[in-house]
């Protein structure tokens, strides 16, 4: 018979407790009276920004909110099947971003045959289609990579102690940047848009000075989605997604039911991957800029809003990286302090929310994590 | 008085006789406060170079370096000994620039640095070649600091920006008539430094500030301290930084309500990799980079580039000529204090080459006369600006 263990006083067992409670709450306080004492300050004493200014925030924040969602669903995804963090991810976005700047690159070396002098390339004379093969081409190289690694790396160590994927993650993550940065150069590309997408080109909403609504930016907001309903319907009403989410509530048993619990996990790995490279040619087209370290902050951004909206769970990620993504851009102004200090204002949403609700905004707080 | 003299010819009888057993090493070496760089035969004589070779400001470190190549072939042989640049990538950050100090360090047949290229890079490498006695002359390393730290052995030719900012700020409130002013500048010692130069010299002129932000380099987006500048109606947005992020910058101009605001870059900016990557947004763009008196040697410099590397000198960035004129007196003043010893092998003093680069007097470079003052300033050209029209950067109307 195990011996019962000894019932701790209960006196100083609330003590303790009290203590904890009262620094956490103290410092909640603190922190709640700092943001709307700045908030007041910005907002009704010194009031000089006008409405196109808080729309033009909001818009690119809702913009870098949505490729945040469509990186941090590959986080999700895969913590929910692997109770792991693959912070490899940011990097797969990476290489789905190289792989559509090369596509474009080479639609944009072929002449085609027209009136037009100079001529039309084929990018400029098919642009849609130039685009939607950027994207596959994107996405294709972004899944593989998904699959390889985990192939490669997080396969072998699934036995392991929960330290090793997550190390092996970190790794992959830094092997990932070297080798695209001795692959393609440490010289920063610029995306080659097709005319129809050119960057800053957009419709002008008539608001205060007027508020440009750029081409890429709604189509990255539309695009990202539209795959995150895509996602949605995939993990809710497909056969499919009914394994996954068996998977993720208990690996023996699904195996025991005859589900192929490898051909699954890779499957989710492709399925994250491919949407992290559609993040990525969407980042390359809105702000033009690639190199091989362009998913690293991302990835940890992406990795704060996953945590923001409730890790393991697919709507709450969406709505995690959206929030992020705004409070990114609208914070630093809406406190009145240096815009160089949006790094800090996401990272201490994390450290907050780690502390103060770790399931997430719409997590549910329980033992069991489900999809 | 006595024992002096008698020391001195116990001295003299010791070289002597080392002289005789140990290849006639130049007695100048041993009083030489960091002693000898030794050459042996049929080796090179090296001049180092930092610059950023990769990354967003590479072109700036190639076309410098390829400027310098041209006056080391110009140098030809001295004395059977030939010249050579090693060009190193310090990657245009503080990090990369000491590491590459310490390798020229290590290498004793490097006896001078012409560089390095970007001011913070610079400002890291400074104190490593002062220890070691390595003479600088940076082509391109504009901020003013550098000049203020009581270094022996930096020198440069490129102008202050204390200098091309004074220019600037007269250029916008004058020549251009901007009253509100915004500023930009990428947080480093060059950006920030030349930034608050034209913030002050802006408001001396009677201008009015009505932003000042600071973005981090390597981003992709910068839209939201855009928005807060563009929310306070400046009429010109001034940029202190490179290439890569005043690209990025025009290009979201118009989509964070700045549009119709004139974006006036530095020289950090200047050169065609800005043009090409603007495209359209760039149209109406200013930068900063020199103008230079025509002569002959600037022609033949011309020439000479444009038939070695196929580009005309200047497209890359502003300072090709500062590669030649930053390397040529380090040249110059390696063939004035070297020695040939008894064993062929050539002995440069290193104390002696810190003090003949600092004194570099009326040396007619492709940049105009080079006179280095006492604490190291040598430039001899004035900052132009330059304007971005029908895709060609065009001079700005005086």
């Amino acid at each position: 018979m195990l011996d019962r263990p000894p019932e701790l006083p209960a006196l100083s067992r609330t003590r303790r407790l009290n203590i904890y409670r009262v620094i956490r709450s103290g410092l909640g306080a603190l922190l709640v009276a700092y943001v709307a004492w700045r908030l007041y300050e910005v907002l009704v004493v010194k009031a000089e920004y006008g409405p196109d200014t808080w729309l033009r925030f909001a818009i690119s924040g809702l913009v870098l909110g949505s490729v945040y969602s469509l990186i941090a669903i590959g986080y999700t995804l895969v913590y929910g099947i692997l109770r792991m963090i693959n912070f490899a991810h940011g990097d797969v976005m990476m290489l789905g971003a190289f792989g559509g700047y090369f596509v474009l690159e080479a639609l944009s070396a072929i002449p085609v045959a027209s009136e037009v002098n100079p001529p039309l390339t084929f990018l400029n004379a098919h642009p849609i289609l130039a685009v939607i093969l950027a994207f596959a081409c994107g996405m294709s190289i972004a899944a593989l990579s998904g699959f390889f690694l985990e192939r490669i790396v997080y396969h072998p160590l699934r036995r392991a102690p929960r330290l090793a994927p997550l190390i092996g993650a970190i790794g992959a993550s830094v092997f990932l940047e070297n080798a695209a940065q001795l692959l393609f150069g440490p010289q920063r590309r610029d995306y080659n848009n097709p005319f129809l997408l050119l960057r800053g080109a957009g419709w002008l909403i008539p608001v205060g000075t007027g508020v440009r609504l750029t081409y890429t930016g709604v189509l990255t907001f539309v695009l990202s989605l539209i795959l995150m309903l895509g996602l949605y319907l995939l993990v809710y009403h497909t056969r499919l997604g009914c394994a996954m989410r068996a998977v993720a509530e208990d690996k023996q048993t699904a195996a025991l039911m005859g589900i192929d619990v490898d051909h699954v996990i890779s499957l989710t790995f492709v399925i994250s991957g491919a949407l992290a490279g559609a993040a990525g040619v969407m980042w390359g087209l809105h702000n033009g800029l690639v190199y091989y370290l362009i998913g690293f902050v991302p990835g940890l951004k992406a990795f704060t809003a996953a945590v923001l909206g409730g890790i393991g769970n697919v709507p709450g990620t969406l709505f995690g990286g959206l929030l992020l993504g705004t409070i990114e851009s609208v914070g630093p102004a809406a406190l009145g302090i240096d815009f160089q200090l949006k790094d800090v204002i996401a990272f201490l949403i994390l450290i907050l929310v780690l502390l103060f609700r770790p399931a997430g905004l719409l997590g549910e707080v329980s033992t069991e994590e489900t999809l | 008085m006595k024992t002096r003299s008698w020391l001195d010819l116990l001295l003299m009888l010791v070289v002597t006789l080392a002289a005789c057993t140990s290849g006639n090493v130049p007695e100048v070496c041993s009083r030489d406060k960091f002693g000898c760089a030794v050459i042996e035969p049929d080796t090179t004589i090296k001049i180092g170079m930092g610059g950023p070779m990769t990354g967003g400001s590479a072109n700036f470190g190639i076309d410098i370096s390829q400027g310098a190549q041209i006056a080391i072939a110009d140098a030809g042989e001295f004395q059977g000994f030939r010249f050579e640049l090693v060009a190193e990538d310090d990657e245009g950050t503080p990090e990369g620039g000491a590491a590459v100090a310490n390798r020229f360090v290590m290498d004793k047949s490097i006896v001078a640095v012409a560089g390095h290229i970007m001011s913070g890079p610079t400002d890291a490498a400074m104190p490593i070649y002062e220890k070691a006695g390595i003479p600088m002359m940076s082509p391109a390393a504009t901020n003013i600091e550098l000049t203020k730290k009581g270094s022996a052995v930096f020198n440069r030719v490129a102008f202050t920006d204390a200098m091309q900012a004074r220019f600037a700020a007269e250029y916008l409130y004058h020549k251009l008539g901007i009253r509100d002013l915004a500023l930009i500048h990428d947080s480093t010692a060059y950006g920030s430094g030349i930034a608050e130069e034209v913030r002050k010299d802006f408001e001396a002129l009677g201008g009015k500030i009505v932003g000042f932000e600071a973005i981090t380099r390597g981003e992709a987006d910068y839209s939201a301290p855009l928005v807060k500048i563009a929310a306070a109606k400046p009429q010109a947005l001034y940029f202190g930084g490179s290439v890569q992020e005043g690209v990025i910058l025009v290009n979201q101009m118009k989509i964070t309500g700045l549009e119709g605001v004139i974006f006036f870059g530095d020289d950090g900016t200047f050169g065609s990799d800005f043009l090409t990557r603007t495209g359209v947004n760039g149209e109406g763009a200013y930068s900063t980079s020199f103008t230079l008196p025509e002569s002959d040697r600037k022609t033949r410099f011309d020439a000479a580039y444009e038939k070695t590397y196929g580009i005309p000198p200047g497209k890359l960035s502003p300072f090709t000529w500062n590669g030649y004129d930053s390397t040529a007196p380090l040249i110059l003043a390696i063939k004035s204090v070297a020695i040939i010893g008894g064993d062929g092998k050539l002995y440069i003093p290193r104390g002696a080459l810190v003090t003949s680069v600092r004194n570099t007097r009326d040396y007619q470079g492709v940049t105009g006369t080079i006179t280095c003052s006492p604490v190291g300033e040598c430039s001899a050209a004035q900052p132009t600006f330059y304007v971005i029209q029908g895709g060609k950067w065009v001079e700005a109307p005086k």
